[in-house]
């Protein structure tokens, strides 16, 4: 009883700007720091080990090169997840969008074939990934538009459709996409090479990265600038206003959860084009669409902020391959899934107090944040800029 | 509105009796900062037995934090609560209710599957380990009977109407055995009727002996009930007065720092077409009740037309029809000259309809949206959004109704409750209208802000717009409709001209009892 007098939460009168970045960076700062706990556990040596994952994944051109390349798919799903969650609308099935939008996106460049030059066959694979992602939400996007059916189920659901059809055609059946030419481990058919997409020198950094980051830049436009961005900021923020202001909120709806769709299904033809260059149910199902998710939180739904996270979320998935080579002694991957989870726990439960802040003391026991709120505030939390 | 039919003879025995001896509560010099405001500075307020003391000020102008330190819920930061002449410490509201201190707060604290006797006995340490249902039952039934509070002890909590909630609560403090029960806006959640029930066993309380402490802002019910009021304006005490050596002009310029005019308010000249013609609009939903059913009504270029009713008998469904919200049943809605029946809000904004819903933040505005941004919320758009002008308008609206904010860029949620509507206001009646639809416009405002947003009605109805005027608050009404109609369950049962409206008998109607 007396402990839980002694400390409390109140609200903060105001939330001032550095307190967004300070709260964040303090939480992957407190991440590390339990990560620190387990690797000494574990008998390694955090002080060699974070400085060997920063240069595995930041501080060497080929190591950032890698990182770069395996953000590009988290920006992907990253950006599918942000613009959906931002508005209230969780479409937890990034994971299987990415996989249709990989199947029909291998589909399509092994059907146009040799012949069609590479512009054309690499438009062809990046629109075939958005129509498969697409159509993958159509159902789920549709229900809850018209019926009010929770997307959370319905998405997350398919995701497991998704990605059992994707074995089947490799694992299970003679399809169009299984290479008919690998007699061992069945494997997808190669895409035609006019397909691929270009890569910067010698590295696997390849023009996906391009697409996603403009991906990107196009979604801040949208949501900053158009009116469909400002009716859309309007029904994330209250339903009933936008109801109010005339805004058709069915098809707000749809729409969100199509180009949710589109981005994550985007993310699977970049995997097809700029990496597997097959359809390879193996190599895509790493969670991509779930660590989207994580990468949308962390960048507080901000599209821009999606890129870097996913750079930052990348690195960490880098360094964790990389580190099982040290020359220190073997650090298990299962170190940076671990680290991954810590960032991720820390930051949400950060979100706290950037709106609440920590009393000690017993002086204002009964003040509580619900007593607080009826407090006039004096200033609102955004000063002008001009 | 309510209670001025209570004579002035409830006022007995009270005042002579008890004002020589020490005051049953008193604070003293009570200060209390929260984080950005200073809620009290310096408070005195000494509250006697057998008297209804009323704490009278503007939104913000401390009387909640007041009470809440007298009753234990905070601490203040100065000065002393004193209980019948000797300081005392109250560390929670446990230590008030030993002291004989209750409160009832705006929000009840009842416990919604509980039934009333169980909520009743709820944390009474006094209870034996196996409670006695005979026994809080016969309690309550001579509590009852005492001071007008039957409930049914084995009804539901979450079953039970507002105002029966309410006489749970005042049951349980009486159970208790406070002498002092403080009130947090009583009747901002009542009837006029239930209002006058309340003033009625508040009376019943004085005259027991007790001490009652009413908090409100409005100046009828404080001036009807009252023996005593505490004015209090940004956390101090303005003045202390006797209740029938005030006036309302008096407490109103004590309340708001000026002089305010609250006077009815008429139209000039005589109205003009019909802009807004509503026929037959019934509203059936499939399987319950109509909430609609066969409402005509007109209203005319430069006329008020106030709708009258109790929540929930169809006036807010009537707003959501005519503006387009809501498609009727059967009916027509023709808003100057162009039928916009079922053809969407914004068919009704472009015949010239403007709507001031009752829920403004949330409803007419987005409350983490800025207030440039709130102010194109219902205006047509191009593919881009032009930030430039809406700042522009902004910044306009912002000075001219001299809204309280740090820029075009501040989030409404920020703003207080009376600037809150300054911006509703502002881009509804910006936009050129014929037909306004304005719900409880000055619900929960300040004396002030009610003056600015009365004056603002009148001088569109002076331009010659119509204006539908709904509410639940009869004051409100009064003060500018030139035609009254009456909403009950649905259907306009009474119509009366603005100027000569009885209250009784529009009170009568309301709930259900006239026709």
């Amino acid at each position: 009883m007396t402990a839980l007098r002694a400390v409390h939460l109140q609200r903060r009168p105001r939330v001032r700007p550095w307190q967004l970045v300070a709260v964040p960076v303090a939480s992957i700062a407190a991440g590390l720091a339990v990560g620190a706990v387990f690797l000494t556990l574990t008998g390694h040596d955090p002080t060699m080990v974070y400085p060997a994952m920063l240069s595995a994944a930041f501080t060497t051109w080929f190591g950032f090169t890698d990182t770069l390349a395996s953000a590009t798919p988290l920006i992907g799903t990253g950006l599918a997840a942000a613009v959906a969650f931002r508005f209230g609308l969780y479409n937890i099935g990034a994971e299987g969008q990415l996989y249709a939008g990989a199947i029909a996106a291998s589909g399509v460049a092994l059907a146009l074939g040799e012949a069609v030059p590479a512009p054309a066959a690499v438009t062809a694979l990046l629109l075939a990934g958005v129509a498969g992602g697409m159509l993958w939400i159509a159902v789920p996007a549709a229900a809850r538009a018209w019926l009010g059916t929770s997307e959370i189920i319905t998405t997350l659901l398919l995701n497991y459709v998704a990605l059992y059809w994707m074995r089947y055609l490799i694992f299970g059946s003679t399809s169009f996409w299984r290479d008919p030419t690998s007699t061992n481990f069945p494997q997808g058919k190669p895409i035609p090479a006019s397909a691929e997409l270009a890569e910067l020198g010698l590295t696997r950094v390849h023009l996906g990265l391009g697409v996603a980051v403009l991906a990107a830049v196009l979604v801040t436009l949208v949501l900053n600038r158009t009116r469909l961005g400002f009716h859309l900021r309007v029904y994330g923020d209250s339903e009933a206003a936008a109801s109010y202001a005339g805004i058709n909120v069915r098809r707000l709806v749809l729409a969100v959860l199509l180009a949710s769709g589109a981005l994550a299904g985007l993310a699977g033809a970049g995997e097809i084009g700029g990496r597997a260059h097959a359809l390879d149910p193996q190599g895509l199902a790493l969670g991509l669409g779930y660590a989207g998710i994580i990468v949308a939180a962390l960048a507080r739904y901000n599209p821009l902020a999606v890129v870097l996270v996913a750079v930052l979320l990348g690195g960490v998935r880098n360094a964790g391959t990389a580190l099982q080579s040290l020359p220190g002694g073997r650090v298990p991957i299962a170190i940076s899934t671990m680290l991954e989870g810590a960032i991720l726990l820390f930051t949400l439960g950060g979100e706290l107090f950037i709106r609440y802040r920590l009393r000690f003391g017993r002086g204002q026991g009964a003040a509580t944040a619900e007593d607080l709120e009826s407090v006039p505030v004096a200033s609102p939390a955004e000063p002008t800029t001009r | 509105m309510s209670g001025q039919s209570a004579s002035g003879a409830r006022r007995s025995g009270a005042d002579a009796a008890s004002s020589a001896e020490a005051p049953v509560v008193e604070a003293r010099g009570v200060g209390k900062v929260f984080p950005g405001v200073t809620a009290n500075a310096g408070v005195d307020l000494a509250v006697r037995r057998g008297e209804v003391h009323a704490l009278l000020g503007e939104n913000g102008a401390g009387k909640s934090t007041l009470a809440s330190i007298l009753c234990g819920l905070y601490q203040p930061d100065e000065g002393t609560v004193l209980v019948d002449g000797r300081p005392v410490t109250l560390r929670n509201p446990r230590d008030g209710l030993a002291r004989g201190i209750g409160m009832v707060h705006q929000h009840f604290r009842l416990v919604e599957r509980f039934t009333v006797a169980e909520n009743i006995v709820l944390g009474d340490r006094r209870q034996p380990l196996v409670l006695s249902a005979g026994r809080v039952r016969s309690a309550m039934v001579e509590l009852g009977e005492r001071y007008g509070l039957s409930i049914d002890p084995d009804a539901r909590v979450g079953d039970l109407a507002v105002g029966e909630q309410q006489r749970v609560e005042i049951t349980k403090m009486l159970y208790r055995g406070v002498d002092v029960l403080l009130l947090d806006e009583p009747t901002a959640v009542l009837t006029p009727q239930e209002a006058d029930a309340l003033f009625t066993t508040l009376r019943a309380m004085a005259a027991d002996g007790k001490a009652v402490v009413l908090i409100s802002h409005k100046l009828g019910e404080v001036l009807a009930v009252a023996d005593r009021v505490t004015v209090l304006r940004d956390g101090r005490v303005v003045g202390a007065v006797a209740a029938d050596a005030t006036d309302r002009h008096q407490l109103a310029t004590m309340m708001v720092g000026r002089e305010v005019d609250l006077s009815p308010r008429r139209a000039q000249s005589p109205p003009g077409v019909a802009v807004l013609d509503v026929r037959g609009v019934s509203l059936r939903p499939p399987g319950r009740p109509a909430r609609l059913a066969g409402v005509s009504l007109q209203v005319h270029a430069g006329e008020v037309v106030g709708v009258a009713g109790v929540a929930g008998n169809g006036q807010r469904e009537l707003a959501e029809v005519v503006a387009g919200l809501r498609a009727p049943t059967e009916g027509t809605v023709v808003v100057a000259g162009r039928g916009t029946t079922g053809r969407g809000a914004r068919a009704a904004r472009g015949a010239g309809l403007a709507y001031v819903p009752e829920d403004r933040l949330g409803t007419g505005l987005a409350p983490s949206l800025s207030i440039a941004d709130n102010l194109l919320l219902t205006r047509p758009l191009g593919f881009f959004v032009d930030r430039r002008t809406a700042t522009a308008d902004a910044r306009c609206v912002i000075e001219r109704f001299d809204v309280k904010a740090t820029g075009p860029a501040a989030a409404v949620r920020g703003l207080s409750g009376g600037n809150v509507q300054k911006v509703l206001l502002g881009r509804e009646l910006s936009d050129s209208c014929t037909v306004l639809v304005v719900a409880s416009p000055t619900r929960g405002l300040d004396v002030g802000a009610i003056e600015f947003v009365r004056d603002l009605l009148d001088e569109r109805r002076r331009g010659g717009v119509g204006v539908l005027l709904l509410s639940e608050d009869l004051d409100e009404i009064r003060a500018l409709a030139d035609r009254i109609l009456v909403l009950f369950e649905g259907r306009i049962v009474l119509e009366r001209a603005g100027g000569d409206a009885d209250l009784t008998e529009l009170g009568l109607a309301m709930a259900g009892a006239g026709a």
